[in-house]
């Protein structure tokens, strides 16, 4: 990460035609490594996406959990989330889990916002929110299997973690990475973080017992560049609802991409046909067709 | 239809025609009174409206010129919803309104089957059963209650999100409104094309509230009968005898 | 700690234990984590919630809140029948051949010999080494009854007996057998802690103990001594009328498994904030003055009395050799009273010996708040300390404050101490009749000014000032140095019943009345006086200089140094405290040129014992120190802890503090005010009588507090549920809570309570309960949770519940109404251990209901 050449455009959403800085540089991708097993919910990095994405402080209550809060918000874009899990033998795991946009390879996001350049992709897999294209319609929150995009109010525009851009653009490292005292975020390229993920899940399994260690890596999204190390990887949903095989809804593809311009060719051919009838066939006219000029006193009687 | 909103209709009609006016001049009959026709370009204002922000929306990289119009992206986002509540809400009065003439009756299903030869220009003249509206335009008119009942549930869902309806929801309704909004834009063309140019005379209607007598017995057969007594056909044929008469056909 | 911070990752085993790193010391526990990565190292923790420390952990054990010791003792039990233990280590490098003077009893009906129950105090002349050398093999003799001195005969009136002495030359049995050596007693003492009295007193089903107690010991598997567990403990062990013997009861187990002074292992106390560890090195504590010399009392009428009664002599078998650096003491001393007192003090005022205070009671926190409740105390200054939240029994404290005439605060924000009138309770009428006058100052956050810290792992750290301070706030040695300057004055004009110390005091500051934090630790460090030379290397330190380490203090007033520990942190080479050095070769996280460590850089203390009886280290894998032979001297890639030249063959014992120069399993003599082993007791507020002893359940020494004000609860009065406080790693003790960011993480105070117990109750999460013990109640959210479950207890269903500490009137959430304005300490006890005299915050009773 020593050089600027990480920002770089793949696709941009709504957009027709070759992106605008498309394939200009060669890159790698990048990825964010959560170890699950090695964090200790000290929200550090709640505290350092806060603070360097200088969000404003919102109110939060008491919920009986040690989370922060419910869900991410606006401003909040990177939240731990404590469940506690009871095993099969009765035990207690209490399991946290650093939620954030999971900057999937095929963003459900990106393939539900209609808006020319409102959602960026780069090459190096960052995917990111560019607001001043934004228009508010909301449909990148039902585009994204991680419920991460999060509607505020007061800009009418949709927010979410940016994998800091901004720093990662310069050669730095995301600030929750800054701020993790334990070392279970980790960052890099998506090959170095699979391999480093990868390896600690097999020291799970034959050092700490942890059988169904593994590592979250969604391939039904084409992967992710955030991914989780899971003490248990068969299951998911028990780290505050995980989806197993996240997916796009059909509806953010295959009609977006073919249907709608298709069909929205063919409604405007209504326009075409009746130009066409109108040339070829004419119009009907009220019966018997007045002589020019007397038109008027065609219908007395 | 219950007796309480028929005489909401007739009280509505009753204040409309009180305050506005409809000129009936010789050879002329009243075709919609001054309340169809408000409520008819309220529609038809709150349509365009939610169409061309709808543009935007639908595909910012084609339609995204709209926008400047509304406000920009996010408040042609923040005012669709409205302009459709606008829509869907003067368009359930005229569908109070017009709910007995657009029954489907059986010349309306005769009237389909000809349908080819009215497009084609063969038939100069409706089947004489056509009424106030034909086929053609019940189709339309009950395409776009359910055009709006679709808009409604899907645009409902999607005003208030994937956070309160699910994204599954969402999903599906987006297709669905953007179906619904590609038959109607579709409908629109020929709407237009029909009470303008496609069928000279038929504008007035919706503008002043009259038609002349021949645009009556030409298109509306069964409806001219019902309101002078005399036989479409029959005045058809004096009128073009005393045409015929005087002046050379017209080709 | 004996190790430090990075040194947690060589480890192959934690136990992790009365602390919860992972939330209250997050940064450090990555040294835990980087344990498990690179090493595979399990961790065990032991702890009556599930923390986030647990979350992480290869097993968790719940036990019962002050259960500590029969944990522990357990688990020495568990490590001796099952030749866990560290052979050589402990024959050559602990006590536990020492013989014990016959006439000591082990504490079976829980005491030991020498009780006197009016007193509530022990003799302790039987707790001493056996005189008499090499009894290895040899038959056991009776000695004769009238063996012991002091408490066994009875002494005439007139003669004061001379106190009870070490003997110069113990008697020891190699082998280990003899029933009085300190490995059979250690055996006796804790063969009653089996795994049945473990279940019993603890609350841990007999099954998880061995399973934790086989974990933790099978570093030590077949007698192979190449890995090394480590414990890891913070004040969830100090904060007990019996914190003091928990430590050391982990040390012996360290001792045992040949565990201290290796990388990886150790007792390692986790400091609750930034600078403690500086604070207690600097005297924080009234019994001690800097680098931990004891404070004079009023028998030490002279210099050479109070050196005689604090300087350690030589106590040790024949054969072997011991290093026993506190014979050093009189050079720190003087050097000390140098530094204070500067010109003032000279050889024939005896260095000024007489300006020092003497202590003629106990002046712990605990008592000078009694005192104050008491009227004896009419004035206190509060400096970065909140005095009525940090407890224990706030609402004596609170009323205590009332009594006082005068108090002076100097904090960051406005907190409880400075508006102690207003705690909740006090009417506008009662306010009224409070005449203490407040003084409030604004003093200067951490980031506000330079100076050191000193960590956990004794690492001396400078900093830099990131910002000034904002307003009128002032440097907080600027506040003091102004006040003190103000008093010398008044001495000055007004004479004053002893003046000579405060008029003679040094302050040779370039501006005394903004003394600069650089000179203070210079000062500190220590300079020469005189030209010194050493005659073995023939260097020379010119008068004026900074010296470059204690080896150079003198005891003849040539030198001056405010704290011996610290010699060597600021010489003529600068301000190693500054040094941000990052190579580490040896690859075990020793970073030499990082700041500077007491004692002399030295990173793990006691690493002598990292290596065999030759010199060779346990494991060649973890270098630490070890003899080279054609040097003839100890190196390494640490300081060596240790006499560089002390051959292998002269059989020197690693400890270099202790007089024996080994390892202590038995503390001999006064050390203690306890016991010199540790035996459980229970908490002074608990649910059962102690098994072990139930007509004996407390520890004896234990004083309780008579005011009207200090009520103990039992469980007849209904007070049946253990109740503990904690800290949270969203929150630094009282400050955050005016700091919006970390009242968004955690917004209001909750008590944390079992799910099973909330059913009983009929409570669901956030609903608010009322905690009440026997001294006042605290009113907060539930937080209903199964990372508490209900225990077994003597075979009596028991509950837990924990309360964070943060939350008190003054703060963001109590402003907006979101709080109760009850503070955690109004529930606790006021009780102190004995030794270090700490409340015991862990472990009393409550009761709990729906508010």
């Amino acid at each position: 990460m020593s050089d600027r050449k990480t920002l770089q455009t793949e696709k941009i959403s709504g957009h027709s035609g070759a992106s605008p800085g498309f394939g200009m540089q060669r890159d790698f991708e990048v990825c964010k490594l959560v170890d699950t097993t090695t964090c200790i919910g000290c929200k550090a990095c709640e505290v350092a996406c806060v603070e360097w994405n200088d969000m404003p402080f919102g109110a939060t209550t008491f919920d009986n959990t040690y989370q922060t809060m419910p869900e991410t918000r606006w401003n909040f874009w990177n939240l731990i989330k404590f469940n506690e899990h009871q095993r099969e033998d009765g035990t207690i795991q209490w399991l946290m889990r650093k939620d954030q946009c999971m900057h999937c390879a095929d963003p459900g996001c990106l393939a539900a916002c209609p808006a020319d350049g409102a959602i960026v992709k780069y090459t190096n897999g960052i995917v990111d929110f560019n607001q001043e294209n934004c228009i508010g319609c909301e449909f990148c929150v039902s585009g994204c299997p991680f419920n991460i995009p999060r509607f505020n109010p007061g800009t009418k525009k949709v927010y979410k973690c940016t994998l800091c851009s901004d720093r990662v653009g310069q050669g730095l490292e995301p600030a929750c990475i800054k701020a993790c005292p334990t070392g279970c975020l980790k960052f890099g390229s998506k090959d170095d973080m699979k391999f480093i993920a990868n390896e600690r899940a097999r020291q799970l399994k034959e050092n700490f017992g942890m059988e169904k260690a593994g590592v979250y890596d969604p391939q039904s999204i084409g992967g992710t560049h955030v991914i989780y190390v899971l003490h248990d990887a068969t299951d998911p949903e028990r780290y505050g609802g995980l989806p197993k095989n996240p997916t796009i809804p059909w509806s953010y593809t295959v009609w977006k991409w073919l249907f709608k311009p298709v069909l929205g060719t063919f409604a405007l051919f209504g326009a075409v046909g009746v130009l066409l009838h109108y040339v070829a066939v004419g119009p009907r006219r009220p019966q018997p067709e007045p002589p020019e000029k007397e038109a008027a006193n065609g219908n007395g009687d | 239809m219950g007796t309480a909103i028929e005489r909401f209709d007739e009280k509505a009609r009753r204040t409309f025609d009180s305050i506005g006016r409809t000129e009936v001049y010789k050879g002329e009959l009243l075709r919609h009174p001054v309340y169809t026709r408000v409520l008819h370009w309220m529609v038809a204002l709150f349509f365009f409206l939610a169409l061309f922000s709808g543009f935007g929306i639908y595909l910012p990289w084609l339609f995204r010129w709209f926008t400047p119009v509304f406000g920009g992206g996010p408040l042609s986002r923040q005012m669709h919803p409205w302009f459709g509540v606008g829509f869907v809400f003067f368009f359930f009065l005229q569908v109070l309104n017009w709910l007995a003439p657009m029954a489907w009756t059986t010349a309306d299903t005769k009237w389909m089957r000809g349908i080819g030869k009215i497009v084609g220009g063969k038939e100069k003249l409706d089947p004489p059963d056509t009424g106030f509206f034909n086929a053609g335009q019940k189709v339309q008119f009950w395409e776009i209650v359910g055009g709006c009942l679709a808009y409604l549930i899907t645009g409902i869902i999607l005003w208030a999100g994937a956070r309160s309806f699910g994204a599954t929801a969402v999903a599906i309704s987006y297709v669905l409104h953007d179906l619904s909004a590609l038959v109607m834009l579709g409908g629109i063309f020929i709407h237009i094309y029909l009470s303008t140019i496609g069928e000279p005379g038929t504008f007035q209607a919706m503008t002043r509230g009259a038609v002349s007598e021949a645009w009556a017995w030409t298109f509306h057969p069964a409806w001219y009968k019902k309101v002078t007594g005399r036989d479409p056909r029959q005045a058809y044929e004096k009128a073009r005898q005393q045409q015929s008469g005087t002046a050379p056909k017209q080709s | 700690m004996t190790n430090g911070w990075i040194d947690i990752k060589n480890t192959d085993m934690m136990l992790i234990m009365g602390g919860n790193p992972a939330e209250n010391h997050p940064c450090g526990f990555k040294w835990a984590i980087e344990a498990k990565l690179h090493r595979n190292a399990k961790t065990i923790v032991v702890d009556p919630r599930l923390t986030r420390t647990a979350a992480t952990a290869d097993m968790y054990v719940q036990i019962r809140a002050g259960s500590d010791i029969a944990f522990l003792g357990g688990m020495i039990n568990y490590a001796i029948l099952n030749n866990r233990i560290a052979h050589d280590y402990l024959v050559n490098y602990t006590n536990a051949a020492f013989i014990i003077k016959d006439g000591f009893k082990l504490p079976e009906d829980g005491l030991y010999s020498g009780f006197d129950a009016e007193k509530k105090t022990y003799d302790k002349s039987t707790w001493n080494y056996e005189e008499g050398g090499d009894l290895t093999g040899k038959p056991v003799v009776p000695t004769p009854v009238s063996h012991p001195a002091g408490a066994a005969k009875p002494m005439a009136p007139a003669a004061t007996p001379p106190p009870p002495a070490l003997p110069p030359n113990t008697a020891f049995d190699l082998s280990l057998q003899h029933p009085r050596c300190v490995f059979q007693l250690m055996k006796k003492q804790y063969e009653r802690y089996t795994p049945e009295m473990v279940e019993r007193i603890t609350g841990i089903p007999q099954n998880q103990f061995l399973k934790a107690a086989d974990l933790f010991t099978s570093v030590r598997k077949d007698g192979d001594m190449k890995k090394v567990a480590t414990i890891i403990y913070a004040v969830g062990w100090t904060q007990h009328s019996f914190g003091t013997q928990i430590i050391r009861t982990a040390a012996m187990l360290q001792l045992l498994m040949g565990n201290v002074g290796r990388a990886g292992g150790g007792v390692n106390a986790l400091r609750g904030h930034s600078n403690i560890q500086g604070a207690t090195d600097m005297a924080g504590i009234f019994d001690i003055l800097p680098g931990y010399l004891k404070m004079p009392n009023p028998n030490d009428v002279d210099l050479a009395t109070y050196l005689k009664r604090t300087t350690p002599t030589l106590s040790k078998p024949d054969p072997w050799d011991s290093f026993n650096y506190w014979s050093n003491t009189p050079k720190f001393a003087v050097s000390f009273l140098k530094a204070m007192y500067g010109p003032a003090a000279t050889k024939d005022n005896d260095w000024a010996f007489h300006y020092l205070p003497k202590i003629d009671r106990n002046y712990s926190w605990v008592n000078i708040w009694n005192d104050m409740y008491e009227g004896k105390i009419k004035g206190l200054f509060a400096f970065g300390m909140n005095g009525v939240m940090i407890g224990p029994d706030s609402n004596k404290n609170i009323d205590a404050l009332k009594k006082a005439d005068w108090l002076v605060v100097c904090e960051i924000y406005p907190d409880e101490t400075s508006e102690f009138w207003r705690a909740p309770g006090i009417t506008a009428d009662d306010q009224k009749k409070i005449n203490t006058t407040v003084y409030r100052l604004p003093g200067a956050g951490f980031a506000e000014k330079d100076g050191t810290f000193v960590n956990s792992a004794r690492w001396l750290q400078w900093k830099n000032v990131a910002v000034p301070p904002p307003g009128e706030a002032r440097l907080d040695q600027e506040i003091l140095a102004t006040i003190f300057l103000k008093v010398r004055e008044l001495y000055q004009k007004e004479g004053g019943k002893f003046p000579d110390p405060v008029l003679n005091a040094a302050f040779p500051y370039t501006n005394p009345y903004n003394p600069s934090l650089a000179e203070v630790a210079k000062e500190v460090n220590g300079k020469a006086l005189a030209d010194l030379t050493d005659p073995k290397t023939n260097v020379t330190i010119k008068a004026g200089q900074q010296l470059p380490g204690f080896a150079w203090l003198k005891d003849d007033g040539t030198t001056l140094s405010g704290n011996w520990l610290y010699c060597g942190s600021w010489t003529e080479a600068g301000a190693l405290t500054q040094r941000r050095g990052t190579d580490d070769p040896s690859g075990l996280g020793i970073y030499q040129n990082w700041a500077w460590s007491w004692p002399m850089n030295r990173r793990v203390l006691y690493n002598r014992a990292s290596c065999d009886g030759s010199g060779k280290p346990w494991d060649p894998q973890r270098r630490q120190v070890w003899w080279d032979e054609a040097k003839q001297s100890w190196v390494g890639n640490d300081v060596p802890d240790f006499k560089a030249d002390s051959a292998p063959k002269d059989h020197m014992g690693p400890f270099i503090m202790n007089p024996e120069g080994v390892g202590r399993l038995f503390v001999p003599l006064g050390a203690m005010a306890d016991g010199p082993f540790p035996e459980y007791y229970e908490p002074i507020e608990s649910p059962i009588a102690n098994p072990l002893h139930p007509r004996q359940s407390n520890n004896p020494v234990v004083k309780r507090y008579n005011t009207d004000l200090d009520k103990y609860g039992t469980v007849e009065q209904g007070f049946n549920v253990i109740c503990t406080t904690y800290r949270l790693t969203e929150h630094y003790h009282y400050w955050t809570k005016n700091n919006p960011m970390n009242v968004q993480l955690v917004p209001e105070p909750f008590v944390e309570v079992p799910a099973e117990l909330a059913d009983r109750m009929g409570i669901r999460g956030g609903e608010k309960v009322k905690v009440t013990s026997a001294r006042s109640h605290y009113i907060a959210k539930a937080m209903v949770t199964r990372r508490i479950r209900p225990m077994k207890i003597d075979g009596k269903e028991t509950f837990q519940i924990g309360i964070p500490i943060h939350w008190g009137f003054r703060g963001i959430a109590e402003d907006e109404g979101k709080t109760a304005k009850t503070l955690a300490n109004q529930l606790t006890p006021t009780v102190i251990d004995p030794n270090a005299y700490t409340p015991e915050f862990k472990g009393f009773l409550v009761k709990i209901e729906k508010a």
